[in-house]
Parts: structure tokens; C-alpha cells; sequence
């Protein structure tokens, strides 16, 4: 009955809680994770991702909950007997050995015999790029250099599931979007199941088949980086990934909704009623500028303020009858037709497919 | 697996395992903690409980209350003593506190020449047992003293001698301290200072000092409980005049009066407590301090300042020097004052009372199992406290027990000890009067500093060594062998190279315990000069500095020549 469920999951987590004292770190987290799978967890700081992590791990145990791994219930297992890998924030590349000996480590313990273990430690580098660094020290090594050695030494002994905590964090700009492509490749290539807890959106969303949003202890959201980016199920998904302009509405009729002195046509919702509060939402870069009055949703604005990103411009939008200003982003291509300045006033459209409906106040 | 037995009630149902949630390998680390915190237990909480309970007891074992330290006040001679001792560490810590921050100040944010040469010449005290500048302090001031003019009638011994002996032995744990304080310079401050047109004596109030006020009063309450609690210079050259420690001294070996003893000692600790609930204090609040990205400031070139400092240096290194020198030439002086040709006559120690050069021999030993065993024990301890997974409140009484010695005086801890173990109930009766206790007493007399050093070098490790090698199935101790012990060798030499030193010089919870057999030399200099054998005392004190030297050479050898092969990962 139940193993129709297991047999399809590597990981499962079932209704983890996590108390220190008084503070609730996780509240009833449940989870299954296919094998194979890149799972990222996201979520602002103290949102409980390294506390999940960790008692993935075994670093932690959860106050209750299960934790099945293969089927195998592992919730209070030591971490030595557990099948998994793991790459810190730090990288814990120990100072004193050299590469070959930081990747050879695990396998030491398993009786690999000396060859086997040059030979494994070779094809490690070479998979990771480092061919050659075998007698180096960790201080010799470039910060992205240690990252692929600490990855190289968690997946020696091929671990059933590879751990990343907040693995790039500690780079550079350059070199962590670099790398994130190196560990998804390499992660597809090895099929390996993979956790990454990270705060990063845009390495969730580059690098996880599933993401999970985490907010304050609590699943806000399981999905893939489209659907997760497209449809948000809450307001804080739709703001911690990606931007997100908020109005403050209640809603009015069928498919209509009246934020202020703005009525707004929307996509019906399933679950508000007539004179409920609702935020709508919308992405800045889906905010349109349009000189058709005659589409649905199209509002007077002025330009507030206009801020240079490179490859796109920001403007700041005071729309006429509404008094929190929203942003949108217009393309440089976008631009060199609108040429918008300061203080000039544009029709812009909120269009109704992009508009996010979320029930209650803000 | 049997997949289908994993039914919906086992999936939200959570035993928690007893056994089974930790490896046999952490189990087996776990005991050795167990074993650790009892050692504690028994070696510093339940000597310190017997000393308490025995300052309310009389000599036949009965609850008496307060009735001992009624009769501490009541008698003035005894009471005598608590305003001596005072005024004494009072003066004391005011001159050293003053002069060691001065030369702390010379040191890191002057640029006197020869800096190393001063450095290295302050902290040799430290080497030399507190008697050595008491008997040096009787042969430059004494009644046949060559210096005896110098005091205009004054006699040396009493309080004056008392307070430049105990300066010299203290300057060097002062001068430490002072240049940690005033190491932590960042140069933005006084740059900032500069711009915003502060003379040099305002950014010195307001940048400098307040950088090192925490340092400051640090030094003041350590240097005040080191006066107070010692007893080898007032022993030596306090005359008449009588202090705390010494009276303890006096009740216990003189007069047999151990309940008296033990009163005095519990007064004795109080300063002692309150130094180290300061010290805690402060330790909390200066760490708030220190910011990562303080950048180091350069001493700027000032002629007169660095003339000063360089005059102040040499004046209190041609002290030091000279204690040390007139004590070693003392020694050497055939028969002070009518033959002073020189020879070895004073080093022939066995031809005095005092243990002779067995004593000599069985402090090399003492010293060397209290350095082995007491590095070994407290290292791998402070590695399971810092690095083991689990086990809090044993963690926690571990801590909290090896934070106690600091509190607790060398003479405190010896009859303590005494009490503790001399009982004929206690089954571990077997080791008083045996060399195990001295070792014993030793590592626990000084555990505290050393189990800071350890606990700091490993806190410095990264934290997640431990999980990534159970990741990889590697046993713990396979790690603390090859990563966390060669990592922290440093660290693990310096435990052991102030183990030595301290074994090779205490004399205060020794002095108690030692037995015929295992006579000490830093004991033998207290007898010796007691029964009047003055130079070959200062010969048996001058043999102890020297040992010291060399096991600091061997430290300084070891440390930059074998480290220096093994922690070549340490370059880039």
C-alpha cells in the first residue's frame, strides 16, 4: 500500500518538527525525493533549510518525524551509518593533507588498496577539472579550486545522495556562475540524488529540478524553477523568487478586483469571495508599456525615477489613483523606442494573465 | 527492505533509540569524556568540597560553623595578616600593572630598537621559581647585602622586599596580557583620529587606552591574586612580617593546625574567585571588540617617545637581568661574603639538608610526566569537548570544571589535597606521598590555561571536519589523528612547554605533598633556605631557571625546526 509510495522516492521525509527551546525551527516538513533528482532548498536565513539539511545529514535528529532513505528508516541513525556525501559552505578540506589525500580520505577507511585509490583520485580530478593537483595543499588553491576538491572528496566513496550547503556562497561572482554549471552537469552526469540548501534564487532556479521554498519552518512551495517562478503559491514565494510588485485589492466582482481607486481585471479565483482582501501581484518585467487605451488594464502612470542595470532599465511607476509606486523593467531594445525620461507620464499595462491573485491582506 | 511493514503508524510514531543513534565509535569517545570529567571530579571538585567542609569542622571532625574564622578574626596576629597581605598586592599590582603596560606600550606601538632582545629578557622571570628574586633580593639588600645602602637604613626584609621580589615574578604574566591588550590595533582609528584633528595625548585617551582597558584590568586582578596567593617570597624574605599565605603555611607544616589552615585558605580564595568571575566578565565582553577587518597601525616615528621607551626598557631589563644575574653569581660565590672566589662548592647539593640532587632529578621526572600526561589528557579532553557530537551536559560539567583551577591557589589546591587524599577512608589513600600525586596536582594546578589554549587552537579548525569525515566512514579518531592533532601541533607543544616550566618552579600545592622520596628541587630551595643554606639555594634555584631554558630551547627548537618540516602546508 504504502511502498507503492516509497518505491518512488530515494528520500522521504514525513511530518519533521524541529524545537530548540521554544523556537520552532521546522513544523511538520514533509518531502519525497526522487533518485536522481537536484533538489534545492531555498529560503531566506533561519527559514530551517540547513536545519533539514542537517538532519538529513544526521548532524541534527528532529524533535519527531521519520526520515527514510531507500526505504531504510535512517531518522535516528549516527551519520556514519548513513549513505551520503556532504560539501560545507567551508569546504572542511583538511589543511594538513594534500588533495589526493583530502579525496583518498573516505576511501582509506574502506580498505581501497594503494592503486585503486591513485587511480580513483585521478579520474576524480579529471571529472572535476584538476588533473594534475594531486600533491597541492588546500592554501594553494584558488577558492573555486577547494570547491571542486571538497566535491571531488564527498563523491570518492559514491555516495547514494551528494549534500551541498550553501556551496558557493563563499565565491566570487565570476567563478560561482561557472560552477554552478560544472555541478549541474556533473550531477546529471553521475545521476546522483542531490540536496542543495541555498539562499540564492538565481542559483535555484539555473541549477534544481525541484525547488523548495522554505519560509519560516514551513514548506511555502515544491516545484520546478518554471513552475515555482510562473505560478507562486504565496506571496512570499512570489516575492523571495524573483521581484514582485504588490497592490493591495478586495475583490469586487467576477474577475474584477478595485485596489484604491483602480478597478483591475483578473483571472477568476476559485477561492475569494465577493468583498474579500487580496493582493494582486505582478512581475516588473511583465508590466507593459502600451499606447492601446482600449486593452484591459491599462493605467496612466509617471515616471519617478529611471535606474540603469546594464542590460535592462528600471523605472519607478507612480500609477494615477494608486499610491505605492510599482517597478517595471523595460529592455534596452524596449527603451531605445519608448526613450523614456523622468517625470514624463506613459500608459503602461498590467496585463490580466500576469496578474498573481493572493487571497487575504497584505 | 520490508517496505510493507513500514505501515502509516510507524511513519508518524518517532522512538528514539537509545543505542542505536550513535556509533559505536562515538560511544567509545563518550566513555573516554566520562572518564575525563570524573578525573576532574575527583582530582579538583571533591579536594576543594573536603577543604570546605573541613574549614567548619575542629580537629576531631565536628561541625563547628564559623567558629574557625571567629578565631581567624579574633586573633591579631592573624588578622594581622589580611590588611598586610593587601596592602602588599595592592602596591604590587599598581607598579606592575603601571610598568608592564608601558613596556607592553614600547614594545607594539613604539619603534624602539632590539625589541625582540627586550621582549625576550622581560619574560625570564617566569622561568626562574618565585624564590630566586627573594634570594637574590637578600644578597643585593640584605644584612651582608651589597647593595644595603641603597635602602637608607630600611630593612629589606619585610614588606620591601616582599614587593620588588613579587614584581619580578609577575612582570612577565603581566607583560603577556598587556601586549595581547595592545596588540589588536587598527590602524583606521587612528587614522580617523588624525583627520579629525585629535592631538596625539587625546587619541592616546581616546583610541589607545580604552582598546586596552579590558587588558588592563585584566593584568590588575591577575597580578593581584598571584601576590596574595604566593608564598615563596614572603617565605623567603618576609620576616616578621606576615602574610596570608604564609600563615597557612605556618598553621599547617609549623603547628599542625589544619582546621586553621583550611579557614585561611577559603579567605584566601575569595580574591581569587573574584578574579576569576572578572576575568570571565571580561573575556565576554571584549570579544564584542575585535572586528575581523582591523587593519594593523605602524608605529609612526617619534624621537623623544621612542628615547623614553628605549630608556624605560633598558632600566626594567637591567633589573631583571641583574636579579638574575646576582642570584646565579651568588651561587656561584665560594662563601658569600668573606671568600668570593668562585666555584661549584653551593651546587654540591647533597652534602645540604633538602633532598640534594635526587630532589633535582625527581623534578626533572615530575616535570616531565606532568608535561606528557597532562598534555596528552588535556588535549584530547578539550578536543571531545569542542569537536564531539552530543554529550552537552557532560560537555558543560567538563568546561565548568576545567575553568575552576584558575580559581583555586596553588597552596588552596595542596591542602585540599591533603585533606582529600590523606584520608584512611579515601581508596585512593594509596598515592599521597607518592610522585603520582605531585603529577596529579600539577596538571590540575595549572589545567585551566592549558585547556584554554587547546579549546582556543581547535576552536580555530574548521567545525564540520568531524561531520565530513563520518560522511566518508572515517572513525573520529582517525581524524583527531591525522587532521585535528598535527593541525594543532602548536598549540599542543606550547601545553606542553607550560606544564614543564610551571612543574619545574611552583612550589605552593607541592610543598604540602611531596614526601622524603619525592623531594622537588623547587621545595629543596625553600628548605635550604630556610635552615640557612643561602647559596645553595640560590645554586638549586639558578639549576631549575636553567632547566627551564633549555626545555624553552627545545620548544623554540621543535617549534621552528620540526614544525617547520611538518606544517609546510601552512605556505601558500
Amino acid at each position: 500500500m504504502s511502498s507503492k509510495v516509497s518505491s518512488n522516492a530515494y528520500l522521504e521525509l514525513h511530518n519533521i518538527h524541529q524545537s530548540f527551546g521554544s523556537h520552532q525551527a521546522l513544523k511538520d516538513v514533509s518531502l519525497h525525493i526522487a533518485e536522481g533528482e537536484f533538489v534545492c532548498f531555498l529560503g531566506p536565513s533561519g527559514c530551517g533549510k540547513t536545519s533539514l539539511l542537517r538532519i538529513i545529514a544526521g548532524l541534527d535528529t528532529p524533535t519527531s518525524g521519520v526520515l527514510l532513505q531507500a526505504g531504510k528508516d535512517i531518522t535516528h541513525a549516527p551519520i556514519k551509518h548513513r549513505d551520503f556525501g556532504i560539501v560545507f559552505q567551508s569546504y572542511a578540506l583538511f589543511p594538513n593533507l594534500t588533495v589526493a589525500d583530502n579525496i583518498a580520505y573516505g576511501l582509506v577507511s574502506q580498505k581501497v588498496s594503494v592503486n585503486d585509490r591513485r587511480a580513483r583520485v585521478k579520474e576524480l580530478l579529471a571529472t572535476v577539472g584538476l588533473s594534475g593537483s594531486e600533491s597541492k595543499y588546500p592554501a594553494q588553491l584558488s577558492g573555486g579550486q577547494q570547491q571542486r576538491v571538497a566535491l571531488a572528496r564527498a563523491l570518492a566513496t559514491s555516495p547514494g545522495l551528494l549534500l551541498l550547503d550553501e556551496p558557493l556562497s563563499a565565491l566570487d561572482a565570476r567563478v560561482r556562475a561557472h560552477l554552478r554549471q560544472e555541478i549541474k552537469q556533473l550531477q546529471e552526469k553521475l545521476g546522483v540524488t542531490t540536496i542543495m540548501v541555498t539562499h540564492d534564487q538565481e542559483e535555484a532556479l539555473t541549477m534544481a529540478d525541484q525547488i523548495v521554498v522554505m519560509n519560516q519552518g514551513v514548506i511555502e512551495q515544491i516545484g520546478s524553477p518554471q513552475n515555482v517562478y510562473a505560478h507562486p503559491h504565496s506571496p512570499f514565494v512570489a516575492e523571495f523568487v524573483g521581484e514582485m510588485n504588490f497592490l493591495s485589492a478586495e475583490v469586487t466582482g467576477a474577475g474584477q478586483m478595485q485596489s484604491g481607486q483602480l478597478t483591475l481585471h483578473c483571472d477568476q479565483s476559485t477561492h475569494l469571495m465577493q468583498g474579500d482582501k487580496a493582493q494582486l501581484a505582478i512581475r516588473p518585467e511583465d508590466v507593459r508599456f502600451s499606447t492601446n487605451q482600449h486593452d484591459n488594464n491599462t493605467l496612466s502612470a509617471q515616471v519617478i525615477h529611471l535606474e540603469f542595470l546594464g542590460s535592462r532599465v528600471r523605472s519607478l511607476l507612480k500609477l494615477d489613483n494608486h499610491k505605492r509606486p510599482i517597478l517595471a523593467d523595460i529592455s534596452m531594445n524596449e527603451m531605445a523606442n519608448l526613450q523614456l525620461k523622468q517625470g514624463q507620464t506613459v500608459q503602461c499595462q498590467l496585463p490580466q494573465d500576469r496578474l498573481h491573485v493572493f487571497g487575504g491582506a497584505a | 527492505m520490508s517496505q510493507t511493514m513500514t505501515n502509516k503508524a510507524t511513519l508518524t510514531t518517532t522512538k528514539r533509540p537509545w543505542l542505536g543513534r550513535r556509533s559505536l565509535d562515538e560511544w567509545s569517545l563518550g566513555g573516554v569524556l566520562i572518564i575525563g570529567v570524573l578525573g576532574l571530579f575527583i582530582c579538583v571538585v571533591l579536594p576543594l568540597y573536603t577543604l570546605l567542609s573541613k574549614s567548619v569542622q575542629n580537629s576531631d571532625g565536628q561541625f563547628v560553623g564559623l567558629a574557625n574564622f571567629a578565631q581567624f578574626v579574633s586573633t591579631p596576629s592573624l588578622f594581622n595578616s589580611v590588611s598586610n597581605s593587601l596592602s602588599i598586592a595592592l602596591i604590587s599590582t599598581t607598579i606592575v600593572t603601571s610598568l608592564s603596560f608601558l613596556a607592553a606600550y614600547a614594545i607594539s606601538r613604539t619603534r624602539i630598537p632590539l625589541k625582540n632582545t627586550f621582549r625576550t629578557l622581560l619574560v625570564l622571570p617566569i622561568l626562574a621559581p618565585s624564590l630566586l628574586p627573594a634570594i637574590s633580593l637578600v644578597y643585593l639588600f640584605g644584612n651582608q647585602g651589597i647593595l644595603k645602602e641603597l635602602l637608607m637604613g630600611e630593612s629589606i626584609y619585610g614588606p620591601i622586599g616582599i614587593i620588588i621580589g613579587s614584581c619580578f615574578w609577575t612582570f612577565p604574566h603581566a607583560l603577556m596580557i598587556m601586549l595581547t591588550a595592545l596588540a589588536n590595533t587598527d590602524a583606521r582609528l587612528y587614522e580617523s583620529a588624525e583627520a579629525l584633528g585629535a592631538s596625539p595625548m587625546r587619541t592616546f585617551f581616546t583610541v589607545t587606552l580604552p582598546a586596552a582597558k579590558y587588558g588592563i584590568i585584566s593584568v590588575a586582578f591577575v597580578i593581584f591574586t598571584l601576590v596574595i596567593t604566593d608564598f615563596g617570597v614572603p617565605k623567603v624574605i618576609g620576616g616578621q612580617f606576615n602574610v596570608l599565605a604564609t600563615d597557612i603555611y605556618k598553621q599547617v607544616i609549623g603547628q599542625q593546625n589544619f582546621e586553621m589552615g583550611a579557614a585561611v585558605s577559603i579567605i584566601l580564595l575569595l580574591p581569587a574567585i573574584l578574579t576569576f568571575a572578572t576575568d570571565r566578565w571580561l573575556q565576554r565582553r571584549q570579544s564584542a571588540l575585535l572586528t575581523s577587518k582591523a587593519v594593523p597601525w605602524t608605529p609612526p616615528a617619534r624621537p623623544l617617545v621612542d628615547k623614553v621607551f628605549l630608556g624605560l626598557m633598558c632600566f626594567i631589563s637591567a633589573f631583571i637581568v641583574s636579579i638574575i644575574a646576582m642570584a646565579v653569581y651568588a651561587s656561584l660565590v665560594t662563601f658569600w661574603p668573606y671568600n668570593l672566589s668562585l666555584s661549584l662548592k653551593n651546587y654540591n647539593f647533597d652534602l645540604m639538608d633538602g633532598g640534594g640532587w635526587a630532589a633535582y632529578w625527581n623534578s626533572i621526572q615530575m616535570a616531565s610526566y606532568t608535561a606528557i600526561i597532562g598534555t596528552i589528557f588535556i588535549f584530547f579532553q578539550s578536543y571531545l569537548v569542542a569537536k564531539m557530537a552530543g554529550f552537552a551536559v557532560l560537555k558543560w560539567l567538563f568546561h565548568l570544571f576545567a575553568i575552576l583551577p584558575l580559581a583555586v591557589p596553588g597552596l588552596v589546591l595542596g591542602l585540599a589535597y591533603i585533606f582529600f587524599f590523606n584520608a584512611p577512608d579515601n581508596p585512593l589513600n594509596g598515592i599521597y606521598g607518592t610522585m603520582t600525586i605531585l603529577v596529579v596536582c600539577t596538571i590540575s594546578h595549572f589545567y585551566t590555561v592549558c585547556h584554554l589554549t587547546a579549546t582556543t587552537a581547535l576552536k580555530q579548525i574548521d567545525a564540520e571536519f568531524e561531520a565530513v569525515s563520518a560522511s566518508l566512514k572515517v572513525p573520529q579518531i582517525l581524524t583527531f589523528w591525522r587532521v585535528s592533532l598535527p593541525v594543532c601541533m602548536p598549540a599542543v607543544l606550547d601545553i606542553a612547554s607550560y606544564l614543564f616550566v610551571n612543574a619545574m618552579t611552583t612550589v605552593s600545592a607541592l610543598v604540602f605533598l611531596y614526601s622524603y622520596n619525592t623531594n622537588l628541587a623547587s621545595v629543596a630551595v625553600l628548605n635550604m633556605d630556610e635552615a640557612g643554606d643561602i647559596a645553595p639555594a640560590a645554586a638549586m634555584a639558578v639549576m631549575i631557571m636553567l632547566t627551564c631554558m633549555v626545555a624553552r630551547l627545545i620548544h623554540w627548537l621543535l617549534g621552528s625546526v620540526l614544525l617547520k618540516h611538518t606544517q609546510h602546508w601552512r605556505q601558500r
